[in-house]
């Protein structure tokens, strides 16, 4: 049999580090091949390198460790990591995807790698579709922010951008080419007149 | 106390009428045993039937008076009260000396038909003032209750927020993340761990007491806001730089807790975070005449919109609101070339 490969993506070093100790010590022949500080650093490592597993942060910068896999589906076996999205990685409980809280222990990462040796020994294919069970889980994930409304406004104020929450806006006046914007407290309260640009790309039809 | 007499008129309903009528039966029995008692009439079983006629009668009929006429004054309320005893103990006497066959009649005569009502009048008195006083009692019992769950649904109020602001500051991602990292420095750079437990602590400690404490100095909450960025930075690496500049004068400037907090949360989380190469993150103090400015600076991702970015600044927004009113504020801008700036502005001349 040849020799197992992993890749480990994790944006924080110190991490990454510990899980490798950590799998040093429960299965001394896995070969890390690559580490990855990003979601797009992890998706080039796995198409270059071809790892078996894949140890994937769930929050990183770039790409998330979800998107990620769902790009890779098929190619190796994902295990995700996450501090505490405990829900949404719930999520795969009953799929053939494993996951890992922070911070990790060596009893539940023991469980994880044998699972894992399990699957590859019996030569099952990791699933080569992940789309649907990812898209669950960042639904469970995001759920708080759905579509909902504008919330905010950019708009010009002297040369810079200002954010105006759409809950500040007193009301809009047309103006020559642009929408002024008077918002609470800052106009009425104190008196001072403050007007706002609405920029080009923030059209008027987005607040309702 | 206005609102205690305006208001309360006894309502009538089933179960009212039912309480009433039954203390009536009680007391019309105790004042047949009592006049029995005195040698008033003819014998306890004449006496206690009619007490309970002349009883039940005069309940029914202020029940009635009041349900007719539904006085919205106390005076008028009185008159109705007084007026349906008299009727009470008339037709009360006459469906008495019916059941006991005495002839009606005997009313007719001077003292037989004075002292139904008389009797009538007196304990009916006692009675309703015994029902009434009663009404009043529960009535302010009332208020009480009322007043007390308000006053428990305020303290629930506050707690909610207090818990809020708590999880705020412990962000699970955060202290896992950070625990994650302190279990791993344990093995391979011992001093690093110990600084970065220290910082945790120091950070813990101070936003934890903090929510109970109404103010701080700028110096001490940027003391807490060192703890939390060292801790970031150990996590980060060179993906976070940070620099904080207050100058001396402001430095012992009182200044509300865990305001900033939330602001560099937000910088770290959503600006420098998800940026692959990282980025900068500058506090910056200054007095400007009677404003005190606070700026907040990343040159992260910056604004996208949506998210839930909006609810730590909305928090902030609404404490700088109630603390100061319209002179406190919270602007964003845009920083340029990336990343977003968030100003605190409060009065300077509290100080």
């Amino acid at each position: 049999m040849t020799h197992i490969k992993a890749i480990i993506a994790d944006d924080e070093k110190q991490l990454r580090v510990h899980l490798k100790s950590l799998l040093f010590d429960l299965w001394p022949d896995l070969i890390i091949c690559g580490e990855a500080g990003n979601g797009q650093e992890a998706l080039e490592l796995i198409e270059k390198n071809r790892p078996d597993i894949a140890f994937l942060d769930i929050k990183m910068p770039g790409l998330s460790g979800m998107e990620v896999s769902k790009r890779i589906a098929g190619l190796c076996w994902v295990v995700f990591i996450t501090a505490y999205d405990k829900y949404a990685v719930e999520a795969f409980e009953n799929e053939a995807i494993d996951y890992l809280l922070k911070p990790i222990t060596h009893k539940r990462l023991e469980r994880a790698v044998r699972r894992l040796q399990k699957q590859i020994a019996a030569s099952i294919k990791p699933p080569s579709d992940m789309t649907e069970v990812v898209e669950r889980a960042i639904a469970r994930l995001y759920k708080k922010g759905k579509p909902g409304y504008l919330r905010w406004l950019r708009a010009q104020h002297g040369d810079g951008i200002r954010l105006i929450p759409v809950d500040e806006v007193c009301y809009f006046k047309a103006s020559d080419k642009y929408t002024l914007v008077m918002n609470y407290p800052a106009a009425e309260l104190r008196g001072i007149k403050r007007n706002f640009h609405l920029t080009p790309m923030q059209s008027i039809e987005e607040f309702f | 106390m206005g609102t205690v007499t305006e208001t309360k008129i006894p309502i009538i309903n089933r179960r009212k009428t039912l309480t009433y009528l039954f203390y009536t039966v009680v007391f019309n029995t105790i004042i047949a045993i009592f006049l029995t008692s005195v040698k008033f009439g003819d014998g306890l079983v004449k006496n206690f039937i009619f007490s309970q006629c002349i009883g039940i009668s005069i309940c029914s009929c202020i029940l009635i008076g009041l349900y007719l006429v539904k006085p919205k004054r106390h005076l008028i309320e009185l008159f109705v009260i007084i007026t349906a005893m008299i009727v009470g103990s008339v037709i009360g006497a006459l469906l008495g000396s019916i059941a006991t066959g005495i002839h009606p009649s005997i009313f007719l005569q001077y003292g037989f038909a004075i002292r139904p009502v008389i009797l009538g009048l007196l304990f009916g008195s006692i009675i309703s003032y015994f029902f009434i006083s009663r009404e009043r009692i529960s009535a302010t019992e009332a208020i009480i209750q009322e007043e007390k769950i308000r006053r428990l649904s305020i303290e629930k109020k506050i707690a909610e927020n207090n818990l809020r602001l708590l999880q705020a500051q412990i962000e699970p991602h955060f202290l896992f993340n950070t625990l994650s990292n302190i279990m791993s420095l344990l093995e391979t750079d011992l001093e690093k761990a110990k600084s970065m437990l220290v910082d945790l602590i120091h950070y813990l400690r101070t936003s934890l007491s903090k929510t109970r404490n109404k103010t701080t100095t700028i110096d001490q909450e940027m003391e807490m806001i060192r703890a939390y960025l060292n801790i970031f930075k150990i996590r980060m690496g060179d993906r976070l730089r940070y620099n904080i500049d207050i100058p001396d004068t402001i430095k012992d400037f009182p200044f509300p807790p865990m305001l900033v907090q939330p602001l560099v949360e937000n910088a770290i989380k959503h600006g420098l975070e998800p940026k692959i190469e990282g980025g900068e993150l500058s506090i910056r103090g200054k007095e400007k005449g009677d404003i005190l400015q606070l700026e907040i600076t990343d040159t992260g991702m910056g604004f996208h919109g949506g998210e839930d970015i909006g609810v730590g600044l909305s928090n902030v927004r609404e404490r700088l609101q109630s603390l100061y009113g319209d002179k406190g504020h919270l602007i964003l801008e845009e920083n340029r070339p990336s990343g977003l700036k968030a100003i605190i502005e409060i009065p300077y001349d509290a100080y």
